[in-house]
């Protein structure tokens, strides 16, 4: 492919046109370090993170999102800045990137930079120049905020290596769930090209700690670890497989967070599914829940789904889901029963498991005090006793609590969480199921 | 019976501190006094009133005992209790401060969320430790002429002192204002030097109105960047409006429309 004339853009229209190009990937998290002023220049870090604004999607601003260029090489099939796109494109230069990251995060507009690309050239070419970005803001600009960038897949390992010294996060994308799907919706990617650098980036992490258990000073090497985002619904993997692979990206690249992106149809391309009902956001929203019962709530994906039954339930939760394939397992009782335990109880979660532990050490719990601690009552009732008692007379039995608990109206991030109290009675039809599988 | 004695303090940390203090020392017996706080306190019969009368020595050493005794977690629950609007909190703070020093380790007074006045505490704590953590995220500065950075903000509660030590660190290099119209006070940072609490009245009100010449470019381009980074097919503005409530919006640029 040959480069381009850059047009004369005005830094407004490119911020438009790159921002506008980084917007499908998920990550804005600015969460995972802790750093104060270093005494030079502007800028620091809070553990939990700070969201500085909510587009119209309800999604969190917390990162100026950019890409520093949507000229790509590359034909991903499901991506809209594709080389065979006819898409108006622009590239930033590191001097423009350093000058909207200082501006915005002096007004406080946003709490750092995340910096993905398009493959200009070659990925070498375009790593290096995101590295050129990341050092002149930290070194000339001593800008101390957050940073999340794109280790580019197939770029020389030292150039990833020297680009991690400077950021916080650093992310590869897998794209999507299986190998088999990246091969025929992104013919110029392949797993082993995705995973070699995020394999490098873990050792690297892992030496890292064991310098700075040496030199408390020695410096940091993403500090606030990496993650990654799939693309659900483009292809046909069902959940299980995607929990699967969620599971095994934690526990085998120690990855910070797994994030999904229901897939939206940018491109009219026949090998992409069509999506009359819209992106799959509940199916999205069952993935976030079961991904936080993984990594927050002790439970393994093959506890979860099975190949038998290898996607969530839409009416229920997994957790609910889980509990009432459980019975035998309940009620717990709230003043013995181990933490492990009650992390599974639904309607309690980490925070309020977290309480229950520390005031019962304090003298004995009752209903009235779960309450108070911030647990679902409407949804724990089935599941546990204080002082020997259930709040009221239950049977424990799966008809009964499934009933009752799609009663609960669950709260759904989504228009379409209505729908489905609405349609509670229609217990067992597949409405929604075309919906996700589309 | 004995009579219940009401002690009537300010509503801030330090006037309620100052309450514990002189509750405590009046030695009429726990159970026998209470604690209000002048905005929300409504005369009672049978009751015999003491005013009290702010004072930072005293509070000073309430809360270093609080530290000492009830730890940092307990500390930061006085602190952040006391931010809040509830009839109760002056109270429940004078309890959970009684309850952690009778306590052999008084660390533990904040786990102890059987006990009404502890929950209560916690609970606000939680309230204004969230409202002061949405403020870090959605204040907004103006750099005027002389490159201060200006920002007002109308908190729920009285959380300006509990964020300001964050922008302190994040902005050490920059004078910065940020102006709560609603308390009608601000914090004040000038550049290398610990920020100050300060009346708003002494603000030049024609202070904002000269504004640096990068200021209407920056803004811009933060609205359009708010405007391209949301999905359409995503389109949710419910989600929007429960994470980001309308009270907030009149003091953030991005929700503000262009004359």
């Amino acid at each position: 492919m040959q480069v381009r004339v850059p047009e004369n853009l005005t830094l407004m229209e490119k911020l438009n046109i790159l921002s506008d190009a980084a917007k499908y990937d998920v990550a804005c998290t600015s969460s995972g370090v802790n750093r104060s002023n270093t005494g030079r220049g502007i800028g620091n870090c809070i553990e939990a993170g700070i969201c500085h604004s909510f587009s119209a999607d309800g999604r969190c601003i917390s990162l100026l999102k950019i890409l520093f260029t949507n000229e790509c090489i590359y034909n991903c099939r499901y991506c809209l800045n594709r080389v065979s796109n006819d898409v108006p494109r622009a590239t930033f230069t590191p001097q423009e990137i350093c000058d909207l990251v200082i501006g915005f995060y002096r007004r406080n507009y946003i709490e750092g930079l995340f910096l993905s690309s398009g493959i200009l050239k070659n990925p070498n070419y375009t790593m290096e120049l995101l590295y050129q970005t990341l050092f002149k803001l930290r070194t000339e600009y001593h800008f101390g905020g957050y940073i999340h960038v794109k280790a580019i897949p197939g770029a020389d390992e030292r150039l990833i290596e020297r680009t991690g010294y400077l950021a916080d996060r650093m992310s590869v994308n897998l794209e999507l769930p299986t190998a088999e799907g990246l091969k025929t919706l992104a013919p110029n990617k392949s797993r082993k090209k995705i995973l070699t650098p995020m394999r490098q980036v873990q050792m690297r992490m892992e030496e890292n700690r064991n310098e700075l258990t040496l030199y408390r000073n020695a410096p940091r090497f993403v500090p606030a670890g990496q993650s990654t985002q799939m693309i659900i619904g483009a292809t046909p993997e069902n959940d299980f497989q995607i929990v699967s692979v969620a599971e095994a990206l934690y526990k085998k690249f120690e990855l910070k967070r797994v994030f999904y992106s229901a897939f939206v149809r940018v491109n009219e391309d026949s090998l992409l599914p069509a999506l009359p009902g819209g992106p799959p956001l509940l199916r999205e929203h069952r993935l976030y829940q079961a991904d936080w019962l993984l990594r927050f709530y002790g439970f393994e994906a093959k506890e979860l789904l099975s190949e038998e039954k290898p996607n969530f339930n839409v009416l229920l939760d997994p957790k609910c889901d889980w509990a009432l394939r459980h019975l035998e397992l309940f009620p717990v009782e709230i003043n013995r029963a181990e933490y492990g335990m009650l992390l599974r109880v639904p309607g309690i979660g980490v925070r309020s498991a977290n309480r229950i532990a520390k005031a019962r050490r304090m003298g004995t719990l009752d209903f009235a005090d779960l309450k108070r601690m911030g647990v679902v009552l409407k949804r724990a009732l089935y599941f546990i006793t204080c002082k020997g008692r259930t709040m009221y007379p239950i049977k424990v039995e799966e008809d009964y609590i499934t009933r009752n608990l799609l009663n609960v109206k669950e709260r759904l991030p989504f228009e379409l969480g209505q729908d489905i109290t609405y349609r509670q009675l229609s217990l067992f039809d597949d409405m929604h199921l075309t919906k996700e599988t589309g | 019976m004995e009579n219940t004695t009401i002690f009537l303090c300010e509503d801030s940390l330090d006037g309620i501190l100052t309450g514990v203090y002189d509750a405590w020392d009046s030695r009429l017996g726990h159970k026998n006094v209470r604690l209000e706080t002048r905005a929300e306190s409504n005369l009672e019969l049978f009751c015999e009133y003491r005013d009290v009368e702010r004072d930072l020595a005293k509070a000073e050493k309430v809360l270093n005992t609080v530290r000492k005794r009830m730890g940092e977690e307990g500390e930061e629950a006085v602190c952040y209790a006391a931010a809040c609007t509830d009839r109760r909190k002056a109270d429940a703070i004078y309890r959970i401060i009684v309850l952690g020093l009778h306590l052999k380790n008084g660390r533990d007074a904040v786990n102890c969320l059987q006990n009404e006045d502890v929950a209560l505490v916690m609970k606000l704590r939680q309230k204004a430790w969230h409202e002061a953590h949405r403020m870090m995220g959605f204040v907004r500065f103006e750099e005027l002429q002389n490159g201060i950075l200006y920002s007002q903000i109308q908190p729920a509660y009285d959380v300006l002192s509990l964020m300001a030590p964050h922008f302190e660190d994040r902005y050490r290099q920059e004078n910065w204002i940020i102006h709560d119209i609603r308390r009608r006070q601000m914090a004040i940072h000038r550049k290398e030097y610990p920020w100050v609490l300060a009346d708003a009245e002494m603000l030049n009100p024609d202070y904002k109105k000269y504004y640096s010449d990068q200021e209407d470019e920056f803004q811009q381009l933060w609205k359009s960047f708010c405007k391209s980074i949301a999905i359409e097919e995503r389109r949710n503005p419910r989600c929007q409006q429960s994470l980001l409530p309308l009270r907030f919006r009149s003091c953030m640029t991005e929700f503000i429309v262009d004359k």
